[in-house]
């Protein structure tokens, strides 16, 4: 009985000291963290750490270690705003400008089609047709009655001119904002005088890279606002843009514009029409002159039916007049978004300079000048 | 108390080791702040571990001197035994060596990792067969203290070995042409875990940077021979991995600190014999 009872205690008592050794385990590691913690304090005391020497708004900035990494991380934030910031602020110039250089162009529209839907209009269309390159005639027809006429051209090449200048302004404003938000926000921040004459100091002139970047972004604006018009010189070359509002209306693709007039021809024009068309045809081994008589004969046919034409145009121009115009109207509005879009793109690439350059600078990212990245002891000598 | 052993699902009567293998991984693998955290504890276990193996073999050193010097009644046996002094400069190594191989192993690669992983079955069939070679030859009772003290230089030497092997394949940064304090800014952790983990992280990573650096530099530089080259490296990467002998340490003590705790009544009925006499 004696015997179990001490057993048990016994183990209670290894139990105990099993536990008095981990007590003893925490009570050496705490004492060693406390050590260590004390240590790594005087430390930190001690040591030199060194400081952070930045030129913002033209007036130098000490700054100790801490201090600047919360410097770059502000920094890199800035820099990543940029972007967003810059679109902001050229946003309604951009509109405006794009406003007045296509409202002309957009009231011109009705007197366009008043002209399209003109008897004139409509029988020169149908010669032309005839003739075989009604394309790029109606092209021609485009860009002097809505580009010319209006001053698109003009207007947007001014606006090419205008748009990087006021782009630098932009970012050499934000710039400008950027500096004085971090100036303000650091200024109260510098490092006693007394304490940085025994230290080395790492210089940063933001004001000077900044200066860079928008050089950077200036040329890489021109560059892509070059790029806008597919070629160099102007944003959009005038037939291109003629072009443009030509392809997107769909009833202006010549073999829709034909069949359009000959349905207005009705059965018998289009009988003659083929007539004609086949009298030439056959006619065409002979030499130009059965060309001309297959031409004729068509013509013959066609001023026979004239009488009745007039009523039948401004049917057609009550059907389809306010489809046309609406597709001329969108084609319009679509050419301006596509140019707003690549003007904008532009300027991203101008931030995206700025921000890749601020950032670089604020990360202290060398260019590692080619250096391989892994060191192998082996494995590289089989290469 | 062994036949129930014997007769235990073998990841069960392992689970002891499987458990400290997996603590550390999670706490090395895990983000700063929770290593940060969990740095205290995990820290305590570490050298509960190796303090409960390295006690368990002084013990048995001890032992081993008294018996061989002193006359069976002299009272030396009680005092000499290992007590409080004892413990306590244990204590302080096993925390130290804890440190060492808790900071090595969040800098640790994670390829070499499963080595370390396939350390725990090796050490178990290392030690089974240690133990079946030592049966005949050492008394019953001591057999498993005697297989742990043994095993733990074999299994370390191999590790170190595997380690060094596996080392001498890794990429290392690039650091020839580069100045000293170059290398050590390109190559600064920036993560700032714990006050005290994180100082000595740091202070790991600047120690093993400045060791690549200088060897990096001389072999490329000097141009060094070959075999000379592979005689440096194969030295540095050694002292890098001596870890693994701290590590042994922990597994071989989670064993004793397991085992043992089994075995009080053996314990206490030869503690109970030594101090009969007097």
């Amino acid at each position: 009985m004696t015997r179990v009872i001490r057993s048990s205690s016994d183990r209670l008592a290894f139990g105990l000291r099993a536990w008095r050794s981990w007590g003893a385990s925490l009570l050496v590691v705490m004492a060693l963290l406390l050590l260590f913690e004390l240590g790594q304090g005087w430390l930190a005391s001690r040591s030199q750490a060194p400081l952070f020497r930045v030129i913002v708004a033209g007036e130098p900035l000490t700054l100790d270690a801490e201090t600047h990494a919360e410097f770059s991380r502000d920094l890199t934030a800035l820099a990543m705003e940029t972007e967003e910031r810059l679109q902001a602020r050229m946003r309604p110039w951009l509109d405006e400008r794009l406003d007045s250089a296509f409202a002309p162009l957009e009231s011109a529209v009705p007197d366009y089609l008043d002209w399209y839907y003109s008897p004139v209009g409509s029988y020169t269309r149908l010669g032309v047709a005839l003739m075989g390159d009604l394309d790029d005639w109606l092209d021609e027809q485009l860009h002097r009655r809505l580009v010319e006429g209006t001053g698109l051209e003009s207007a947007l090449a001014d606006l090419q001119a205008d748009y990087p200048r006021r782009l630098v302004s932009e970012q050499q404003a934000l710039a400008d904002e950027m500096v004085a938000t971090l100036q303000a926000r650091y200024a109260p921040q510098q490092v006693a005088p007394e304490r940085e004459g025994e230290r080395r100091v790492h210089e940063l002139d933001l004001d000077g890279v900044l200066q860079e970047a928008l050089r950077d972004g200036l040329d890489t604006a021109r560059w892509s606002t070059a790029a806008v018009g597919g070629s160099g010189a102007s944003l959009l070359a005038g037939r291109a843009l003629a072009r443009r509002f030509g392809a997107s209306a769909a009833a202006q693709g010549s073999r829709l514009a034909l069949r359009s007039l000959v349905s207005r021809l009705g059965a018998g024009g289009m009988r003659s029409l083929a007539a004609g068309g086949a009298a030439s045809a056959v006619a065409a081994p002979a030499g130009p002159g059965a060309l001309v008589v297959g031409t004729v004969a068509t013509a013959v046919s066609l001023a026979g039916i004239a009488g009745s034409e007039y009523a039948m145009l401004k049917v057609q121009e009550a059907l389809h007049r306010p489809a046309k115009q609406t597709q001329l109207i969108e084609a319009i509005g679509e050419t301006r978004r596509a140019l707003r879009a690549s003007l904008e793109a532009s300027a991203s690439a101008g931030a995206a300079t700025l921000t890749g350059q601020v950032e670089a600078q604020a990360t202290r990212a060398e260019d590692d000048e080619g250096m391989p990245h892994a060191y192998r002891i082996l494995g590289r000598r089989g290469e | 108390m062994a036949g129930r052993w014997q007769r235990a699902a073998p990841l069960w009567r392992h689970a002891h080791l499987i458990l400290t293998v997996l603590v550390l991984l999670v706490w090395s693998l895990a983000g700063g702040s929770l290593a940060g955290v969990l740095f205290l504890p995990v820290w305590v276990l570490a050298t509960q571990l190796i303090v409960a193996g390295s006690l368990e073999a002084a013990r048995l050193r001890r032992r081993a001197w008294l018996e061989q010097y002193l006359r069976d009644d002299s009272p030396w046996h009680g005092w000499l035994r290992g007590g409080a002094m004892m413990v306590a400069r244990h204590q302080l190594m096993g925390a130290l060596l804890a440190l060492v191989l808790l900071v090595k192993l969040r800098l640790l690669a994670p390829v070499l990792w499963p080595l370390l992983l396939a350390g725990v079955p090796g050490l178990v069939v290392a030690q089974h067969l240690l133990r079946r070679r030592l049966a005949r030859h050492v008394i019953a009772d001591h057999l498993a203290a005697v297989t742990r003290r043994l095993v733990v230089v074999p299994a370390a030497a191999l590790l170190t070995l595997l380690l060094v092997v596996a080392a001498l394949w890794l990429p290392q940064p690039w650091l020839v042409g580069l100045g000293w304090e170059e290398a050590i800014a390109r190559h600064f952790p920036d993560s700032s875990g714990g006050a005290v983990l994180g100082f000595f992280e740091r202070l790991a990573t600047v120690a093993e940077i400045t060791q690549h650096w200088s060897m990096q530099n001389a072999v490329e530089r000097f141009r060094l021979a070959t075999p000379v080259a592979m005689l440096g490296w194969l030295l540095l990467l050694l002292i890098q991995s001596t870890f693994a002998w701290a590590y042994v340490r922990l597994l071989v003590g989670a064993e004793a600190l397991r085992r043992g705790r089994h075995r009080p009544h053996r314990e206490a009925s030869c503690t109970g014999r030594e101090e009969d006499p007097s």
